[in-house]
C-alpha cells in the first residue's frame, strides 16, 4: 500500500485531528459505540453480576451474592426438573428481570422487599396464584439483604458491608478472649476472697449456700472452724492491685460492643470519610490500645501463674505505642476510610500516602470516576487519571500493604480478594473506577467493564505479606485474556447480502475513549464509500513499525444508533494515549509474570547453553567408545554403609525399645535420645551376653560380630550361635 | 516485634521439654513387648512437639495397652474397660485446648468398647487414638479378642477361635465422619513415629491401629512379617508418608496411595498379607464435633448455677399440697 492510495483527508485528520474536505463526518450526536458493545444496549434484560445482594449476617468471605446466582439456586431448589418446572423457572427469571430494572431505575431495599413488590407486579398481570407461588418460593432464598445496582455509591456500600463482616468476626473472637481472661482473673480474686478472713465470716458463708438450705447450717460455728488461721488476704497488695486494674481495663474497653447485638453509643466508631479524621481518631485512642494490650498480656501471665514482677514490671512500664506489633493491632477493628470520589484531592485527604506507608491498620477506598481527564497543565494529552487512577500502582511501590485495583463492575468477582484485603494486617488500599463519569453515555456498569477490557483500568491485587516474591504477591486475576495486549472477541454481523460474518475484533483503549462524548473530536466517521485498504484496525496499526504505520490510518469498528456497522478513524493523540496505555499494561504483565523480559532473556540464554552442551556431548560420544553407566543418585543414596562381619553393632533405627537387651546388660546396651538401643560399651559385657541379646532381640537387629576375648569360655559354641546374626 | 505482646511474654518463660520429662514410671510390660515401642514413639512425639505436660492427657481403658498413661509424665485417666473414648470426649468438650490421647487395646476398643469406638469415629473430635492390637487379651493371661486369628487356642477358645478376626481398619473406614485412619507396626519404629506425628497434627479423630507383638502369649505370630520385609507394604504419598532412604531400601514393597482416596483406602485396608503400613485415609475438612457444638463454653459461676438449677429442677419433688403452679 502506498501513500497515493490513501485519501489525504484521512491522513490529515489522523495527524492533526482536524477534518478537511467533506469526506469525513464528525461523530457528535451520532450515538456511536464500539461494535463489540452493540449487544449490551438493554442491560436490564441481560443476566449479569448486578444487582448485588449484600448478605445479612454473613461471614467475612461470603458477604455478597449476585441476584442472578441466588435466583438460580432458588429455582434449582424449588422448580421441578424438566418441563414441569419450566413455568416456574420462566416466572422466576421474569421476576429477576423486573427487580433488575427497578434497581436500575433507582429502587432500593432488601431482596425480600423487592421480591414482594415484583411478585405483586407479576401477580397483577398473571393472576394472584402466581403471586402466592412466588412469595412462597421466596422462603427458599438462601440469603437476604440490601440490593445494590452498579451505581457510584455501590463500591463504598459494598466495602463497608464487607468491612463490618470482618469487624464482627473479630469482635466475636475478642469477646471470647476477653471473656475468658475476665472470668479467670475473677476466679483468682474469688478464690482469694474465699480463703481470706472476710470470706470465712458467717455472712459470707451464708451467702455461699443456696437459699433453701440456709437454716440447716450454723454459720457462726462453721466460720469458727474454716476461718481458723485464714489469712487477711492471701494476695500480696501489688498483685491484687494489678489484678483489679487489669480487670477494670478489660471490662471498660470501648473498641467492641460487649454483646453480639449490643448497640453501645459509648463505643468507638471506626468508619470515616476522610484520612484526617481517621488519623486523629487513631491518635486519640492509642493510649487505650496500649493499655488494653498490656492488660491482655498481664492477664495471660497471671492466669498461667507466670507473672514475675522483677521482669515483667519493667517490661510493661516501658511498653508504649511504638512497641505495638501487627499482631497486637490485629485484635482491634481496622479504620475504614471511604473517600467520596469528589473529595479525592481535598486537603483532608492529602495525608493518604503517608497514612498508608506508616503501616497503620487502615482500609481505604479511593474511587475514580474519570479516567480521561486532561493533564492539569493543559497540554491536551490524557492524564490517565494520575491523581487517583494510578494511585494503586504508586501504593504498590511503597510496599508493606495490600492493594486492590478494580473497576466497580468487577468487584463481585473479586469478593474473596476484598475479604483478604480487609482481613490482612496493616494498611490496605482499594482503588476502584466507578464508571460514572459526568456526561457518560454508557451506564456505569458497561462503562466500568469497558475500562477494564480496554486496559484503561486493569484489575490487580498486590499482597505484600503473601510471599517473598512478585509471583506470590501480585495477581492479574480477572482481567480478560491477560496474556494478550488487548482482549479479542468475535464480532458477528450481517452484511448487505444478509450473510452472517464473523470477525475477530480487539477492544482497545481507543474504543474506551470513543465511549466518552467529550472526546468525540478525536474521531471521524468514514463513509462506507471511502473505506480503503489503507485503513487498519487500531490493534493492528499499533503492531506496525513506524514506517509502515505512517502508510496507514487506524480505525475502529463501531455501530450507530441503528446498529449499522461503521468505521471511525482515530487521531494521533488518542493513538499516542493508546500506545502509552499498552506500555503500562505491559509493565503490569511483567509484574504478573506474563512476557517477563528478564525471564525470557534468561530462557534464551539457557537454551543456547543447552544447545551448545548437547552439541559438545554429541561430538564427544562420536569420538569416544561408550563408558559403563555411572550409578544413579538414587542408587548411591540408598546404598547402605558397609559393615564388617566382625564388628558388633545394632541397627538402632529399627529398635522398638523393648528392653530385652538392656535387661541382659544395661551397661553394654544403652538408649539414645530417641530411646532406641545402641552398643554403649562393648567392654562392659561378655561375648555370651552379646550373643544372647542377639538371640532374644524380637526384631533381630543386634549383630554380635566376633569375640573380643579369644579366651572366653564356650567360645566355639557361641560362634555357632552368633553366625545367623553376624 | 511481629508477634503479639501476650504471646511474646508467655513464650519468654516457655519451658522446653526433653524426652525424659515425659517418662513416668518404669514400664511393667513383659520383656520384648511391642507396647514399649509405642510408648517410646509417643514420648518422642511429645518431646518433639514440645507438648506442655500440664496440657496433655492420656486416657485409657483396661488392658496391657491401657497402662500407658502410667508411664507418661502427663495427666492421665486410667478409666473403665472400653470407656476410654467417652472419657476422652468429655475432656475434649470441657477443655478443647488440651492435647488428648487415647491408648486402647483390641479387647478394650473392639469388644466391650466397640459402640463407643464407632461413635467416637463419627463424632470426629480432635483426639489422637492408638489401638495396640496384639490380637489377644494379655493382661488376663490369654483369651481370644475380636482380632485374634481364626483357630487361636486360648483360655476361652480351647479348640481354637471360631470366627474370622475383625479388621479395625475396614470397620473404621466404614463409619461416616471418620477423618484419619492409619496403620503402623511396632517393629518399624521410624515409620511408627511418622504415623503418630501425622495423626497428632491432623485436626480430628486420628485413629492409628498398631499391630504389636506379644512375646508372652502370641510368640512367633508375627515372625513371618518380621523376617520378610516384602510382606510389609509401605504406603507413600506427598500428603502421606515420605520414607527415609534407609527405610525405603529396607522395605522395598511400597505403594503410592493418596490418603484422600477413601475407596482405595478401603481396598488397601482389606489386605492382611502384606500388611499395609501408613496413612490410609485423611480428610482434613471433616468437621469436628467440638467445633459444631462450640465446645469450651466459659463456665462462669452464673452459668454453672443456672445449669445446676436446671438439672435439679428436673428432680424437684414438691410436697403434697405445694405442687408447682
Amino acid at each position: 500500500m502506498d501513500m497515493k492510495a490513501r485519501p489525504p483527508e484521512q491522513q490529515i485528520f489522523h495527524l492533526t485531528g482536524r477534518r478537511q474536505g467533506d469526506s469525513l463526518r464528525a461523530i457528535d450526536g451520532l450515538g456511536l459505540r464500539p461494535a463489540l458493545l452493540a449487544p449490551y444496549r438493554d442491560l436490564g434484560a441481560l443476566r449479569h453480576d448486578f444487582p448485588l445482594v449484600l448478605v445479612d449476617g454473613s461471614d467475612a468471605t461470603d458477604f455478597v451474592r449476585p441476584l442472578s446466582r441466588l435466583v438460580d439456586e432458588l429455582l434449582q431448589d424449588v422448580a421441578p426438573r424438566g418441563v414441569e418446572g419450566e413455568r416456574l423457572r420462566r416466572h422466576g427469571l421474569q421476576l429477576e428481570r423486573n427487580i433488575r430494572r427497578e434497581v436500575d431505575a433507582g429502587a432500593g431495599g432488601t431482596l425480600a422487599e423487592l421480591w414482594e413488590t415484583a411478585a405483586a407486579g407479576l401477580g397483577a398481570r398473571e393472576g394472584e396464584t402466581l403471586e402466592q407461588v412466588l412469595n412462597y418460593a421466596a422462603g427458599s432464598l438462601r440469603a437476604d439483604g440490601e440490593v445494590l445496582g452498579c451505581t457510584p455509591k455501590m463500591p463504598a456500600r459494598l466495602i463497608t458491608h464487607a468491612w463490618r463482616a470482618t469487624r464482627n468476626a473479630r469482635a466475636r473472637q475478642f469477646r471470647v478472649e476477653v471473656g475468658r481472661l475476665t472470668l479467670k482473673l475473677s476466679d483468682i480474686l474469688r478464690a482469694a476472697f474465699s480463703h481470706s478472713q472476710a470470706g470465712c465470716q458467717p455472712a459470707s458463708l451464708k451467702a455461699a449456700i443456696g437459699g433453701s438450705h440456709q437454716d440447716a447450717f450454723d454459720f457462726d460455728a462453721l466460720s469458727r472452724i474454716v476461718g481458723k488461721g485464714a489469712p487477711h488476704d492471701e494476695l500480696p497488695p501489688a498483685r491484687r492491685a494489678r489484678l483489679e486494674h487489669t480487670l477494670v481495663v478489660l471490662q471498660s474497653q470501648r473498641f467492641f460492643a460487649t454483646h453480639e447485638d449490643a448497640v453501645d453509643e459509648e463505643n468507638y466508631s471506626f468508619e470515616f470519610d476522610n484520612c484526617a479524621a481517621a488519623i486523629q481518631a487513631w491518635r486519640d485512642r492509642i493510649d487505650e490500645v496500649v493499655a488494653l494490650v498490656k492488660a491482655i498480656s498481664i492477664a495471660e501471665l497471671e492466669i498461667h501463674g507466670r507473672y514475675v514482677e522483677a521482669e515483667h514490671n519493667l517490661l510493661f512500664a516501658t511498653f508504649d505505642a511504638s512497641s505495638l506489633s501487627a499482631d497486637d493491632l490485629a485484635r482491634f477493628p481496622d479504620y475504614l476510610v471511604c473517600i467520596p470520589p469528589e473529595r479525592n484531592d481535598a486537603p483532608e485527604n492529602a495525608s493518604l500516602m503517608d497514612m498508608l506507608s506508616s503501616g497503620l491498620p487502615v482500609k481505604v477506598l479511593v474511587q475514580t470516576s474519570d479516567l480521561l481527564e486532561d493533564t492539569s497543565i493543559g497540554t491536551g494529552h490524557f492524564a490517565f487519571g494520575v491523581r487517583s487512577a494510578r494511585l494503586a500502582t504508586a501504593a504498590m511501590g511503597l510496599g508493606g500493604m495490600y492493594v486492590l485495583q478494580s473497576t466497580s463492575s468487577n468487584l463481585p468477582a473479586l469478593h474473596f480478594e476484598i475479604a483478604r484485603g480487609l482481613e490482612c494486617r496493616g494498611p490496605a488500599l482499594f482503588s476502584v473506577y466507578s464508571g460514572s463519569a459526568a456526561g457518560a453515555t454508557l451506564p456505569p456498569y458497561l462503562n466500568a467493564a469497558a475500562a477494564m477490557h480496554a486496559r484503561a483500568f486493569p484489575a490487580f491485587t498486590y499482597h505484600a505479606s503473601a510471599g517473598g516474591n512478585w509471583a506470590t504477591r501480585f495477581s492479574l486475576q480477572n482481567n480478560p485474556q491477560p496474556e494478550d495486549d488487548w482482549p479479542v472477541e468475535t464480532l458477528t454481523w450481517c452484511d448487505d447480502a444478509q450473510q452472517r460474518i464473523e470477525q475477530a475484533c480487539a477492544f482497545t483503549f481507543a474504543d474506551f475513549v470513543l465511549c466518552d462524548p467529550r472526546h468525540a473530536a478525536h474521531f471521524a466517521l468514514v463513509p462506507r464509500a471511502q473505506w480503503s485498504e489503507a485503513m487498519l484496525p487500531v490493534a493492528e496499526w499499533l503492531a506496525l513499525d513506524e514506517g509502515s504505520a505512517a502508510q496507514h490510518v487506524p480505525y475502529l469498528l463501531v455501530v450507530d444508533a441503528d446498529d449499522l456497522l461503521q468505521r471511525v478513524i482515530v487521531d494521533a493523540k488518542v493513538m499516542q494515549a493508546t500506545r502509552r496505555c499498552l506500555l503500562l499494561w505491559h509493565r503490569l504483565q511483567e509484574h504478573g509474570g506474563v512476557h517477563d523480559s528478564h525471564a525470557e532473556r534468561l530462557l534464551a540464554r539457557e537454551r543456547a547453553a543447552w544447545a551448545a552442551t548437547q552439541q559438545a556431548i554429541a561430538a564427544a560420544s562420536a569420538a569416544v567408545p561408550a563408558a559403563p553407566a555411572a550409578a544413579t543418585p538414587a542408587e548411591t543414596e540408598v546404598a547402605a554403609p558397609a559393615r564388617s562381619r566382625d564388628e558388633a553393632w545394632i541397627e538402632t533405627a529399627r529398635c522398638p525399645s523393648c528392653n530385652e537387651c538392656q535387661l541382659i546388660n544395661d551397661r553394654m546396651f544403652g538408649y539414645d535420645e530417641r530411646k532406641q538401643a545402641y552398643i554403649k560399651d562393648l567392654s562392659a559385657g561378655s561375648y555370651r551376653q552379646l550373643v544372647e541379646a542377639a538371640e532374644s532381640c524380637q526384631v533381630a537387629i543386634i549383630h554380635p560380630g566376633k569375640p573380643r576375648d579369644p579366651n572366653e569360655p564356650g567360645l566355639e559354641d557361641l560362634l555357632v550361635r552368633a553366625e545367623p546374626f553376624r | 516485634m511481629s508477634q503479639s505482646l501476650s504471646s511474646c511474654v508467655i513464650k519468654l518463660h516457655q519451658e522446653h521439654h526433653a524426652l525424659e520429662d515425659y517418662q513416668g514410671g518404669v514400664p511393667r510390660w513383659c520383656n520384648g513387648c511391642g507396647d514399649n515401642a509405642i510408648l517410646a514413639a509417643m514420648q518422642r512425639l511429645c518431646a518433639d512437639e514440645n507438648l506442655a505436660p500440664e496440657n496433655t492427657v492420656f486416657v485409657s481403658g483396661i488392658g496391657c495397652s491401657s497402662r500407658l498413661p502410667h508411664y507418661m509424665k502427663t495427666y492421665g485417666f486410667h478409666s473403665l474397660h472400653g470407656r476410654a473414648f467417652p472419657v476422652a470426649e468429655g475432656i475434649k468438650m470441657a477443655r478443647p485446648d488440651l492435647n488428648v490421647f487415647v491408648s486402647t487395646g483390641d479387647g478394650d476398643c473392639c469388644s466391650i468398647g466397640a459402640a463407643h469406638w464407632i461413635h467416637a469415629l463419627r463424632y470426629n473430635m480432635n483426639i489422637t487414638v492408638v489401638l495396640h492390637d496384639n490380637h489377644v487379651y494379655g493382661l488376663t493371661k490369654k483369651q481370644a479378642s475380636p482380632t485374634s486369628p481364626r483357630g487361636l487356642k486360648s483360655n476361652t477358645t480351647p479348640y481354637g477361635a471360631t470366627l474370622e478376626p475383625m479388621n479395625p481398619l475396614t470397620v473404621s473406614l466404614g463409619v461416616q465422619g471418620a477423618s484419619f485412619i492409619a496403620q503402623g507396626v511396632d517393629w518399624i519404629p521410624e515409620v511408627l513415629y511418622d504415623i503418630l506425628r501425622a495423626a497428632y497434627l491432623h485436626r480430628g479423630f486420628s485413629f492409628v491401629r498398631i499391630i504389636q507383638r506379644c512375646p508372652e502369649f502370641m510368640p512367633k505370630v508375627f515372625d513371618p512379617w518380621l523376617h520378610d520385609p516384602q510382606r510389609t507394604m509401605l504406603l507413600t504419598h506427598k500428603d502421606g508418608l515420605t520414607l527415609s532412604p534407609g527405610i525405603a531400601s529396607a522395605y522395598r514393597n511400597q505403594r503410592e496411595h493418596d490418603p484422600i482416596n477413601i475407596d482405595r483406602a478401603r481396598e488397601i485396608a482389606s489386605l492382611d498379607d502384606p500388611i499395609p503400613v501408613g496413612i490410609l485415609y485423611r480428610n482434613p475438612d471433616a468437621p469436628c464435633y467440638e467445633d459444631l457444638r462450640h465446645a469450651g463454653q466459659l463456665r462462669s459461676p452464673e452459668y454453672i448455677r443456672a445449669g445446676l438449677d436446671r438439672e435439679f429442677d428436673k428432680y424437684t419433688v414438691w410436697p403434697e399440697g405445694h405442687a408447682e403452679a
